[in-house]
């Protein structure tokens, strides 16, 4: 029964892993920056998830539209005013831009919100049920159904709309694109929200799971990245996979071997799936 | 050697004599700030070995600057070692943990290296945090040694023969090798350049000076715990000043750590909380506006702010 329960437990943290690397992997695959910033995105919709829940006592569930909307438009203007500026410089640039942006971003979650840890606490957060043996919070279950929800309405906007049509043109031939009138500078802003966005989902479905800091980030970054490595770059379901690959592996490692290496966890599968699975993860060249 | 060689080195050891005598005139104050720039010269060209000529974007050589601390520290206060012991033994430790983990990660390119050795800093962190001998996550405390001046010698020492190397690399048959698996590594190896030993070599030898500097570092300030010799800054800070000093130029990582130094010391004077904040900041207007670094800076003639436009524009799309 234990092991049951040790599955359900990665299952229902893996689709908020899932969430967290869909929005690193877009932004990734369509301007090849990865996004040291990821992590305090997703700090940023917790933070403001805390706030609309302590000072005007809005739900964590239904304040996420809201939270979703602004960290659009924080990840549009970032892109639009600064990023596009050096987006096709070389590695290093882009990396030291956004970890520019982290060190910024954290010191003013300092600033506005103190270092102390912060939590969002409904009044259903520690109320759970029970299914033959197995015990299921409600708000992790609900976390992970909002995960499902989130991911299939951003596959199908890629999919079935002009827009995700126009950004997957823009990923796979930047001067085609342009040259059927798409306005990529503008696709490229409106990429960067999306995976904002998807952050900032993630950042309210977290602050409700676990404590908020404004350190929190930097870990984050870490395991969106692995995730988004492990399902495979350039496959919308591939960092859904990978959530809940991590999401199992974290579990089962907690559980059989001890909580105290969570990060080691990670990059111990990152290198064993770079090792074993190379082609798909070697397969891109870099640019620069 | 014909003279063009020799004049760099003469230089060189005079600027050696000059800062040699230093501490007899200088203030304490004046001679704490030379160690701490000392340290971020050595941090900026011991990268520059493995960033700037090889082109591998390590986002973790904070991990060669901890372990040098954390074995430099452990012998000295739990095996009783002499300093003159605990050193070396903290740099060649450094070094056998990038053969050992450069093998493997030197495989991967671009991003997925860069990541990868963020996660290797970051996973030596979590294995200290976890390990007894170390202090686990309290730290370790050294005794106290009371005249700077040792530290001083060691940094300049240290300094001096990083620099060398990186002089060595920009005129040697070996350093050439590093630049052309930079510039095309599937070319390099077509040329017959062994890409994995040559990698390797450049990554222990980067690593090797990290960890020499962080033994001296934890002798000299006291006390280390696994975030401040671990922490994710000091590796951007050696990439910053050896990109924004010129990568894979010698005196470029001297110019940036020389820029470096100064600006967080009169930051950390005067915005004490804030700094931080601003040194966030520095690192996007830096990347925004030099991307190409000073020396481009310098170089381009005559000066005039159509030179920050232009590198605004360069890579925009």
């Amino acid at each position: 029964m234990l092991i049951l329960q040790v599955l359900i437990n990665g299952i229902l943290l893996g689709g908020l892993y899932g969430i967290m690397a869909l929005g690193m992997s877009l932004i990734w695959g369509v301007m090849n920056i990865v996004n040291i910033a990821h992590g305090p995105l997703i700090m940023l919709g917790a933070y403001i998830t805390f706030w609309m829940f302590t000072l005007w006592g809005w739900d964590p569930f239904l304040s996420l539209p809201a939270t979703v909307l602004l960290l659009f438009v924080y990840g549009y203007l970032l892109q639009r005013l600064v990023l596009n500026l050096i987006v096709r410089a070389q590695l290093f640039i882009t990396l030291l831009i956004t970890f520019g942006i982290e060190v910024v971003m954290v010191n003013l979650a300092r600033i506005f919100w103190s270092s102390d840890l912060r939590q969002v606490t409904p009044t259903y957060a520690g109320a759970n049920f029970s299914v033959g043996g197995l015990t299921i919070p409600y708000v992790r279950l609900w976390v992970f159904v909002t995960t499902i929800v989130l991911s299939v309405l951003f596959l199908l906007l890629m999919e079935r709309t002009r827009l995700g049509r126009a950004i997957r043109a823009t990923s796979q031939e930047l001067r085609a694109a342009r040259l059927t009138g798409i306005p990529v500078a503008r696709i490229y802003a409106v990429t960067f929200g999306l995976g904002a966005a998807l952050a900032g989902a993630a950042g309210t479905l977290w602050g409700m799971l676990f404590p908020i800091t404004p350190i929190m980030g930097g870990q984050l970054t870490l395991k969106s990245f692995v995730v988004a490595v492990l399902g495979g770059l350039g496959t919308m379901m591939g960092p859904i996979v990978g959530g809940l690959v991590l999401g199992l592996a974290e579990s089962f490692s907690s559980t059989y071997v001890g909580p105290t290496y969570p990060n080691a966890i990670s990059f111990g599968l990152l290198v064993l799936i770079l090792i074993f699975r190379p082609t798909g993860v070697l397969g891109k060249r870099e640019r620069g | 050697m014909s003279m063009r060689r020799w004049v760099p080195l003469l230089v060189g050891a005079l600027v050696l004599l000059v800062l040699g005598v230093a501490p007899t005139v200088v203030s304490p104050f004046i001679l704490q700030f030379l160690i701490n720039l000392f340290m971020l010269a050595v941090l900026a060209e011991s990268w520059n070995i493995i960033g700037g000529f090889t082109g591998y974007a390590s986002f973790g050589n904070v991990a060669f600057f901890g372990i040098g601390a954390y074995t430099t520290g452990v012998l000295l206060t739990r095996v009783g070692a002499p300093f003159a012991l605990a050193l070396p033994a903290g740099g060649l430790l450094a070094m056998l943990f990038a053969a050992l983990v450069g093998l493997p990660i030197l495989r991967l390119r671009g991003h997925y290296f860069a990541i990868a050795t963020l996660g290797v800093a970051e996973t030596m962190r979590e294995v200290i945090y976890n390990i007894e001998v170390t202090g686990a996550g309290t730290g370790l405390v050294m005794p106290i040694l009371r005249s700077p001046l040792p530290f001083f010698y060691l940094m300049l020492a240290i300094l001096a023969a990083v620099t060398l190397l990186n002089w060595w690399l920009s005129e040697s048959r070996f350093g050439y090798g590093l630049i052309a698996i930079r510039e095309d590594e599937d070319a390099a190896a077509v040329m017959g350049i062994n890409t994995p030993v040559y990698k390797t070599i450049a990554f222990s030898l980067s690593a090797v000076f990290a960890g020499l500097t962080g033994g001296v570092y934890a002798y000299w300030i006291t006390f280390i715990d696994p975030d401040a010799v671990f922490k994710v800054i000091i590796t951007v800070q050696m990439i910053i000043m050896a990109v924004f000093g010129g990568a894979g130029t010698v005196l470029g990582p001297l110019l940036g750590a020389l820029v470096m130094a100064s600006v967080s010391e009169w930051l950390s004077t005067h915005l004490v909380t804030l700094a931080e904040l601003f040194n966030g900041l520095i690192v996007i207007l830096v990347v925004l506006f030099m991307p190409k670094g000073l020396f481009d800076l310098i170089r381009h003639r005559p000066f005039s702010l159509r030179y920050f436009v232009k590198n605004l524009r360069e890579y925009r799309i």
